[in-house]
C-alpha cells in the first residue's frame, strides 16, 4: 500500500514538473505584413528561425496579414490594447506615434542599449517620441529614380540626366522615339507622392519641406505651386504612361522591368527586383529644379518600417529584446536581398550586396539633406487629406494654386 | 399561317436576347478559367528576338482562346501558398453555424413575435426590422472591443454571432411569412392536449417551419458566405480565416501574375457554383419563397 | 389564453436569444457610434473625447472651406456631398436600368418559354459568387494593360477609335486622354462599378420578380385574355400591380443595399476617390484618417437614410386608400 501510495505521490510529482516544464515556455505573438509571398518574407523566416534557435524557452507565433487590411485590423486592435500582440510591425513617424501617445507602446529605452553599437541611435529618430524610443527599425529605403540605360542609350544618352533642363530633353526624345519616359501607379495615390515629394523637395529645399510635413509651417508657399504644375506639365506633355492612371503599382513595376518606361521613380526597396531583372539599369536621384534652395545630394527617405512591442506584452523585456534579435536579422537578409538599406551597421559578409544597392547606399552616404516620406511623417488625419489631394494631382483636378491652397486650408 | 411566322419570328428574337444575356452571364467565368490556365506571356503577350533573321516578333496576347498550354501550376501554386482549403473548411463552419444560430433565433423570437398575444409586438417586430438598415462596417470597433473583453477574437465564433446577428432581422422576416400560413387552430388543438407555450412552439411549429430552414439558410448563407472586413479584423490566425479574405490575400501577393489569381479565383468560386448545379432548383425554389413570404 | 407571469416569462424567453445579438452586436455599436459622432474622438491615439454637438456634421456637409490667409475658397476633401450624390447616382441606375431589365426577364421567362429552369438557373448564378471575386474579376476586364479583355474586345471592334476621344473631350474633370483607364476617372469610374453590380444582381430581382408572376392566379390571366387583352396589356394591368409588393421589396432592396455599398468598390478600386461612396468615405475617416466621430457620423447618416428610403418606398407602392403601417 505504501509502496502504490509512494508510486502515486511520484507519479504526480513527475506530472506536474514535466507539466510546469512545458509551462516554462514563454509564448511570444508578432503581427506584420510579410505574407507568403511578400519580398520580406524569406527575411522573416530567417530571422524568426534563428530567434528560436537561440531561445529555446520561447514559443514564437506570428501572423502575417496583407497590407491594407493590416492597418485597420491593427487600430481597431488599439481601442482594446489587451487584444495586441506581444509584437506588431508598423511604419514609424505620426504612425507609430498615434499608438504612442495612446500609451499603447512599451518604451525600449533600457532594451535599446545592448544594442546601441550595432543600430546607431540616430536610425531610431523617427519611432522616438518625447524623449523616448519606441521602435526597432528594419531597413531604411529612399525615393529614387530607376532608369533603363537600353533605353536611354536608344536616344543617345549613357548617363541618367542629373539637370532638370538635361532630363526634359531626354524625355522629349524619348517621346519622339515613341517611348514612354515615365511610369507612375495613379490608382495607389502613395505611388504618386513618390514622384511629387522629390519634385517639391528640389523645388523648396529640404529644411522647407521638412518644416511643412512636421506642422510648423504652412502649405502657403507659391514655389510648391510651381513645383505641381511642373509635374502636371510633364503629365500632360505626355511624359507619363496614361494608363497609369488606373494601374496598381506592381504592374507599373513590373512593365518598367519589361522595358515599357525609361525611368520609375519609387522606393529603393525595388533594388533587389529591378537587380535581378534582365536588362541594364541605373539609379539616380531627380534633378535639381531650383538651384538656390535646394541641391542634387537631397533626398527623400528614412527609416520606416518598425517592429514596436505593445506595452500590454505579458513580458515586455523578454518581447523587447526579440524585437531588437529580430530587427537585426531582418535588416541583415533584407539588405542582401536588396529590399533596403541597412538601419543596423553590417558586422557580416557585404561584398554579395546588389550593384543598385550599393549605389544607393552611395547615394544616402552622401546625401546633403533628408526628409521623410510625408505620409509616415504626418500624423492620420493630415497625411491622409495630404493623400487626398495628391490624387487629385495625378488626374490634373486641379493645379499647383489649387493644392497649395487647398491643403493651407485644410491643415490648419 | 402568317400569324404563326410572325410568332416563330418573335419568340426566336425572345431566344436570341435571352442567349445574350446567357453569354454576358457565362463570360467572365469563362475568361476566369481560362486564364487560370495560362502563363503571363499568354495573357499579354510578349516579343523575342529570331534567332534566324534577328528581327523582333511579336506575339500577340491570347484574350478569349482556351490557352496553348495547360498552366497546371497556377493551381497547385494557389492550393500551395493560399493554403485554399484550409479556408474554404474556416467559411464552411462559420456559415453554417451562423446560419443555424439565425434560424433558432429568429423562429423563437418569431414565435413570440407572431403567435403570443400581448402589448408592444408590433413595436418590437418593427424594431427588429432597423437590422435591415445597418451598414455592417459601421459597427467594427465596438464590436471588436467586445468580443476581445469576452476573449471571442480569433475564433469561430468572433464572426459566427456577428453574423448571425445581421442576418437576424431578414430570418425574422422571412420567418414572419412562414409562421403566418401555419393554421392558428393547431396551436389550439395543442393547447387543448395539454401542451404549454414551449411544446406548441416544439412540438407544432418547429416541424411545420422546416421548409423555412432552407429560405432563411441563404440569405443567411448570401451575407455570410461573402463577408470581408470583419473577418479580416475580427479573426487573425491563419487557422480560422475565412475564403474571401484569403482570396484578398492571394491578390496582395500575385498582384502581377494573372495565372495564380485566377486560380485562386477559380478554387474559391467553384464549389459554391458545383452546389448551385447539383441544387439550382432546390436554392431558387427557397429564395422564392423568401420572397414572397417576406 | 391566460396572461399569468410564466406566459410572460416565456415570452422574455422566446425572444432572449434574438435581443442578445441585436442589441449586443447591433444596437449597442450603433448607439454608441451614435454618441460618438457628437464628438471630437481619435480612436487611435487614446484621446479623450470632447463634446462637438453637431460639428462632425457640418464638416461633412460644408461644401467647401475658406483659406483665412487668401480668402479663397477650395473643396473640403472630406466632403460628403459627392459621396452622397454618387450612392443615389447607383441607386438611380438600380432602380432604372437594373429592375426595368429584371422585370423584362422575369416577365418574358414566366410565359413558358423553353428552357425556362436553364435560364432561370444561369441568371441566378452570379447571386452565389462572393463580392470580393466579383471585384477582383472586373478588376481584370477593365484592365487597362494588355490583357484587359473590355478593351481589347473594344480596339478588335474599332469602336476604341471614336469612342475613347468621345470621352476625352467629355471628361471635364482630367486633361488627361482616355486611354481605357475605366477606374481611373471619375466620369467612368462609377459606371465602371455599376455594370458589376448590375451583372450580379439582375438575377437576384429577376427571380424574385419571377416568383411572384408566377404567383398570379391563372383565372385572372384566363379572363384578361378572354377579354381581348393582348400580352403587354395583360403585363401592364394585371400581373404587375399584382406583384407589387414585391416590386416593393425590389426597390427598398436595390435602394438600401446602393447606399451601403462597399465591398464591390473597395475590391475593384486602390484608390476609393474616383467613385467614393459613404461606406468607403466612412471607412476612410475611420481606420485612416483616425476620425472616429466622422466616421461614426456617416454610420448614422446612412442608417437614417436607409429608413427614410424604406419609409419613402412604401408610401409610394401604397395602394390608394390603405393606411400606411
Amino acid at each position: 500500500m505504501k509502496k502504490l501510495l509512494a508510486l502515486v505521490v511520484a507519479v504526480v510529482m513527475l506530472l506536474s514538473v514535466s507539466s510546469a516544464f512545458a509551462e516554462e515556455k514563454t509564448v511570444l505573438t508578432m503581427w506584420c505584413i510579410a505574407t507568403e509571398s511578400d519580398a520580406n518574407r524569406p527575411a522573416y523566416e530567417a530571422a524568426i528561425a534563428a530567434f528560436e534557435a537561440a531561445h529555446p524557452e520561447v514559443e514564437f507565433k506570428w501572423e502575417a496579414f496583407e497590407n491594407q487590411s493590416y492597418k485597420v485590423k491593427i487600430k481597431a486592435a488599439m481601442a482594446d490594447p489587451e487584444s495586441l500582440p506581444d509584437i506588431f510591425f508598423t511604419w514609424a513617424g505620426a504612425f507609430l506615434g498615434d499608438f504612442v501617445d495612446a500609451g499603447n507602446v512599451y518604451c525600449l529605452d533600457e532594451a535599446y542599449l545592448p544594442f546601441a553599437e550595432q543600430l546607431p541611435e540616430v536610425m531610431l529618430q523617427n519611432a522616438s517620441y518625447n524623449g523616448g524610443h519606441y521602435g526597432v527599425p528594419l531597413t531604411m529605403n529612399i525615393v529614387a529614380l530607376f532608369a533603363n540605360m537600353d533605353l536611354l542609350a536608344e536616344v543617345g544618352y549613357d548617363t541618367v540626366p542629373t539637370t532638370y533642363e538635361d532630363l526634359i530633353a531626354c524625355c522629349d526624345a524619348l517621346v519622339a522615339a515613341g517611348i514612354t519616359p515615365f511610369g507612375c501607379a495613379g490608382s495607389e495615390t502613395w505611388c504618386v507622392t513618390e514622384y511629387l515629394e522629390p519634385i517639391i523637395e528640389k523645388t523648396i529645399g529640404y529644411e522647407a519641406l521638412n518644416e511643412i510635413f512636421a506642422g510648423r509651417a504652412t502649405w502657403n508657399d507659391p514655389a510648391i505651386a510651381t513645383a505641381v504644375d511642373t509635374f502636371q506639365d510633364m503629365i500632360i506633355k505626355g511624359y507619363f504612361d496614361p494608363n497609369g492612371l488606373a494601374l496598381g503599382n506592381d504592374q507599373v513595376k513590373a512593365n518598367f522591368i519589361a522595358g515599357e518606361y525609361a525611368f520609375y521613380q519609387n522606393g529603393s526597396w525595388n533594388c533587389g527586383e529591378v537587380d535581378d531583372a534582365e536588362g541594364n539599369f541605373q539609379v539616380a536621384l531627380f534633378p535639381v529644379m531650383d538651384a538656390e534652395k535646394a541641391t542634387y545630394g537631397q533626398v527623400i527617405g528614412g527609416p520606416s518600417d518598425t517592429l514596436a512591442v505593445s506595452a500590454t506584452s505579458k513580458n515586455p523585456e523578454l518581447a523587447a529584446q526579440a524585437a531588437f534579435e529580430l530587427g537585426k536579422e531582418i535588416c541583415h537578409y533584407g539588405y542582401l536581398a536588396g529590399s533596403g538599406l541597412p538601419a543596423w551597421t553590417p558586422d557580416y559578409d557585404t561584398s554579395a550586396v546588389k550593384q543598385l544597392v550599393a549605389d544607393v547606399a552611395k547615394i544616402v552616404a552622401e546625401a546633403d539633406g533628408m526628409v521623410l516620406f510625408g505620409d509616415t511623417a504626418m500624423s492620420a488625419d493630415p497625411a491622409n487629406t495630404y493623400l487626398n489631394f495628391v490624387s487629385k494631382v495625378y488626374g490634373v483636378e486641379i493645379d499647383g494654386a489649387g493644392f497649395v491652397d487647398s491643403l493651407t486650408s485644410a491643415l490648419q | 399561317m402568317k400569324h404563326n411566322v410572325k410568332k416563330i419570328l418573335s419568340s426566336a428574337l425572345v431566344h436570341i436576347l435571352l442567349l445574350a444575356l446567357v453569354f454576358i452571364n457565362i463570360f467572365p467565368l469563362y475568361w476566369m478559367v481560362t486564364f487560370s490556365l495560362k502563363t503571363n506571356d499568354e495573357i499579354l503577350g510578349y516579343s523575342y528576338k529570331d534567332a534566324e533573321t534577328g528581327q523582333r516578333v511579336q506575339v500577340l496576347p491570347n484574350h478569349v482562346g482556351l490557352p496553348h498550354h495547360w498552366e497546371w501550376g497556377n493551381y497547385t501554386e494557389a492550393m500551395k501558398t493560399g493554403n485554399m482549403g484550409q479556408y474554404f473548411i474556416n467559411s464552411l463552419a462559420v456559415t453554417v453555424l451562423a446560419i443555424t444560430i439565425t434560424l433558432i433565433a429568429s423562429f423563437m423570437a418569431t414565435y413570440a413575435l407572431t403567435r403570443l398575444v400581448w402589448k408592444g409586438r408590433k413595436t418590437m417586430s418593427k424594431f427588429f426590422m432597423l437590422g435591415l438598415t445597418i451598414p455592417i462596417h459601421a459597427a467594427i470597433v465596438p464590436v471588436y472591443v467586445m468580443l476581445s473583453k469576452l476573449g471571442l477574437l480569433n475564433t469561430y465564433s468572433a464572426l459566427i454571432f456577428p453574423y448571425s446577428a445581421f442576418a437576424l432581422a431578414m430570418g425574422i422576416l422571412i420567418s414572419t411569412g412562414f409562421m403566418g400560413d401555419i393554421p392558428y387552430d393547431l396551436d389550439e388543438a395543442a393547447f387543448l392536449d395539454g401542451c404549454g407555450t414551449w411544446g406548441i412552439f416544439l412540438r407544432v411549429i418547429a416541424p411545420l417551419m422546416m421548409p423555412a430552414i432552407a429560405t432563411v439558410g441563404i440569405y443567411t448563407f448570401l451575407q455570410c458566405w461573402n463577408e470581408l472586413l470583419f473577418a479580416t479584423v475580427f479573426v487573425s490566425s491563419g487557422k480560422y480565416r475565412t475564403l474571401p479574405v484569403g482570396v484578398q490575400q492571394l491578390f496582395g501577393q500575385y498582384t502581377t501574375r494573372w495565372g495564380p489569381i485566377g486560380a485562386a479565383l477559380t478554387i474559391a468560386t467553384m464549389p459554391t457554383l458545383i452546389a448551385y448545379a447539383f441544387l439550382s432548383r432546390r436554392i431558387q425554389g427557397s429564395f422564392i419563397a423568401g420572397a414572397v413570404k417576406g | 389564453m391566460k396572461k399569468t407571469f410564466s406566459y410572460r416569462l416565456n415570452i422574455f424567453l422566446f425572444l432572449l436569444p434574438a435581443l442578445i445579438l441585436f442589441v449586443g452586436i447591433l444596437i449597442a455599436p450603433i448607439a454608441m457610434s451614435a454618441y460618438y459622432s457628437l464628438n471630437d474622438f481619435n480612436s487611435v491615439a487614446g484621446k479623450s473625447m470632447t463634446f462637438v454637438w453637431l460639428d462632425n456634421y457640418k464638416e461633412l456637409f460644408s461644401r467647401t472651406l475658406l483659406n483665412s490667409e487668401t480668402g479663397k475658397a477650395f473643396v473640403n476633401d472630406k466632403f460628403m456631398g459627392d459621396a452622397l450624390v454618387n450612392s443615389l447616382v447607383l441607386a438611380a441606375l438600380s432602380v432604372f436600368i437594373q429592375l426595368p431589365l429584371a422585370l423584362l426577364i422575369a416577365l418574358k421567362l414566366s410565359k413558358g418559354i423553353t428552357g425556362e429552369r436553364a435560364y432561370l438557373s444561369v441568371f441566378f448564378m452570379p447571386v452565389l459568387i462572393s463580392t470580393v471575386i466579383i471585384g477582383r474579376l472586373w478588376m481584370n476586364i477593365y484592365d487597362p494593360g494588355k490583357a484587359g479583355i473590355l478593351n481589347a474586345a473594344l480596339k478588335a471592334m474599332g469602336i476604341d477609335q471614336w469612342l475613347f476621344p468621345w470621352i476625352t473631350k467629355h471628361i471635364s474633370s482630367s486633361k488627361l486622354p482616355f486611354t481605357g483607364q475605366w477606374t481611373g476617372f471619375k466620369e467612368t469610374a462609377l459606371g465602371a462599378a455599376f455594370i458589376p453590380i448590375l451583372w450580379q444582381y439582375v438575377g437576384y430581382h429577376m427571380l424574385l420578380m419571377y416568383a411572384g408572376i408566377k404567383g398570379v392566379p391563372a383565372d385572372l390571366l384566363e379572363a384578361a385574355k378572354l377579354d381581348g387583352c393582348r400580352e403587354g396589356q395583360v403585363n401592364r394591368y394585371i400581373i404587375i400591380p399584382y406583384i407589387k409588393p414585391i416590386l416593393k421589396v425590389s426597390v427598398i432592396f436595390a435602394v438600401t443595399g446602393s447606399l451601403k455599398s462597399f465591398d464591390l468598390i473597395y475590391t475593384l478600386m486602390k484608390d476609393t476617390t474616383k467613385a467614393e461612396l459613404p461606406s468607403t468615405l466612412m471607412y476612410k475617416l475611420l481606420f485612416l484618417h483616425n476620425r472616429y466621430g466622422l466616421g461614426s457620423a456617416i454610420a448614422v447618416i446612412l442608417i437614417a437614410l436607409c429608413f427614410l428610403f424604406a419609409i419613402l418606398i412604401s408610401l409610394a407602392f401604397r395602394d390608394k386608400g390603405e393606411k400606411v403601417s
